[in-house]
């Protein structure tokens, strides 16, 4: 689709672009020009032609509590009181982040089924997804979810299809007010840090951008006005892949392997040098 | 030797319930291990693909956790270790290295079938309550979730290791402790040397 893979989940050698030098795609939502509108998340339903399935409604303007396996697109409205007792009413969009280190890819046991393109776009496979659920454990942004019909994970695929032919992600295409951008993601950090010096201009001392680190910077970058609270936002302080995740994923099993490998050779070694262990023909007590 | 001879060892019930466990056990270690390692995954083809294994393994451990507290039930109580078998478990090393002859106490259970049975109980309640918040991913707490993810294949590494253990000891080891599994009897020389507190406590009636 979008050019090579970089990384294919449950394969132990990386993807075959993994050693290929090209640019990355990004998306860039810029929270300080969302106005609400929804736009986004009518134009993801429509271009994968997902239904839209009435959910619950939780007293406030967002579509629904939370993403659904079929609704990968949500803005998040979130109304926050200040120290000060001003009131805060954030909208942030919410989808996949494309993290440059997935923590779902990491997690996921089906070879195939979770791969990571050069260009930085995390995709999920149904074909291959035998529906574990194991990659919503590994993601730290609680993105991906499943499908209770299929029993597949469905998430953002960051229109893929859309973005391997030169088009711009559906999201990005109907947002009236650029709030959303698609580009290179050099371009867009660029674009991305003009933005923020224009807000702190503006007196917004606590803008800034939404790149964590801790998954290794992601696809999906924000421009926060409070980027100093990304909680605020619905947005994860400190994103990283679950240590119990990296632990199971990496040393336990290596210890595991060997544990195991090592039970079987004991046992052959064991029963080389010892033999059986010998049995009477009788009692010593045989009348 | 006259079957007269033989002395009974495991009941019927005993038997049929021991191998329930092994067969669910092993249906639920094969299918899990698919899924442990990428280099494995060919074992899930074995038993009908990713998706099968997903959705029958869960179902195997639960026929797992059923009869395993089947035989719980039978057996915990005779699972008890008494000051015979903390010896034994002293002197393991002892066993291993077949110097054990004249030194270490033995009923019908010996101090390490005791404690390997302990291990594998223990393992298995892990198993099963992080098997059954594995089970269901959508509905489970996050937190509950990130535990069993590490808890489950910790527990499962921990009961395989058991069981190649258990399965050398009872086939290759010691000749005739299969026999007993399945037939259920043994012969009075086996039972004086490998359980011989036992075998004075089945002879004085």
């Amino acid at each position: 689709m979008s050019g090579a893979l970089k990384a294919i989940s449950a394969t132990p050698q990386p993807g075959p672009g993994a050693t290929r030098q090209t640019g990355t795609v990004a998306k860039l939502i810029d929270t300080s020009l969302c106005i609400g509108c929804k736009a986004c998340e009518v134009a993801c339903q429509e271009w994968n032609d997902q239904p839209f399935q009435v959910g619950a409604y939780a007293g406030t303007y967002q579509t629904q509590p939370d993403l659904a396996p079929n609704f990968w697109n949500l803005i998040k409205f979130n109304e926050r009181e200040q120290e000060d007792g001003h009131l805060l009413w954030l909208m942030a969009k919410y989808q996949c982040m494309h993290c440059a280190d997935p923590g779902c890819l990491r997690a996921c046991p089906a070879p195939g089924a979770i791969v990571q393109y050069t260009n930085g776009i995390v995709d999920f496979n149904s074909d291959q997804c035998i529906g574990c659920g194991y990659c919503m454990t590994g993601c730290p942004f609680d993105v991906p979810k499943l499908n209770p019909v299929t029993k597949k994970v469905q998430k953002c695929t960051l229109c893929t299809d859309r973005v391997s032919v030169g088009l711009e992600p559906a999201c990005i295409k109907a947002c009236p007010t650029n709030c959303l951008s698609f580009g290179t993601r050099e371009n867009l950090l660029a674009k991305a840090e003009a933005r923020v010096e224009d807000l702190r201009a503006d007196g917004r001392r606590g803008a800034g951008i939404y790149n964590p680190a801790g998954v290794g910077g992601t696809h999906v970058l924000y421009v926060l006005a409070h980027a100093d609270h990304p909680e605020n936002y619905g947005l994860p302080r400190d994103p990283r892949i679950p240590w119990t995740v990296a632990l199971w994923k990496g040393p336990l099993k290596w210890l595991g392997n060997a544990l195991l490998a090592g039970g079987v050779l004991g046992a052959v070694f064991h029963y080389i040098r010892f033999g059986p262990w010998k049995t009477k023909e009788e009692p010593d007590d045989a009348a | 030797m006259p079957p007269d001879r033989r002395l009974a060892r495991f009941s019927l019930a005993e038997r049929l319930i021991h191998w329930s466990v092994a067969l669910s056990f092993l249906y639920a270690a094969f299918t899990g291990i698919g899924l442990w390692s990428p280099r494995l995954y060919w074992v899930a083809g074995i038993f009908g693909g990713g998706a099968t294994v997903s959705a029958w393994h869960p179902l195997g451990g639960l026929l797992f956790a059923l009869v395993f507290a089947l035989m719980s039930s039978r057996w915990h109580r005779q699972m008890r270790l008494d000051a015979d078998d903390r010896l034994w478990l002293r002197h393991g090393h002892r066993f291993i290295l077949h110097e054990e002859f004249g030194v270490l106490e033995s009923g019908r259970f010996n101090g390490g079938q005791k404690a390997l049975y302990w291990m594998q109980a223990a393992s298995a309640v892990i198993l099963v309550l992080s098997g059954l918040v594995l089970w269901f991913p959508e509905v489970m707490p996050r937190g509950v979730r990130l535990a069993a993810v590490l808890l489950h294949p910790v527990a499962a590494v921990a009961s395989l290791t058991g069981l190649i253990v258990h399965v050398y000891m009872g086939t290759a080891a010691i000749p005739g402790a299969l026999r007993s599994m399945i037939e259920g009897y043994v012969s009075r020389g086996w039972a004086a040397t490998h359980h011989p507190k036992w075998y004075r406590e089945v002879t004085r009636r």
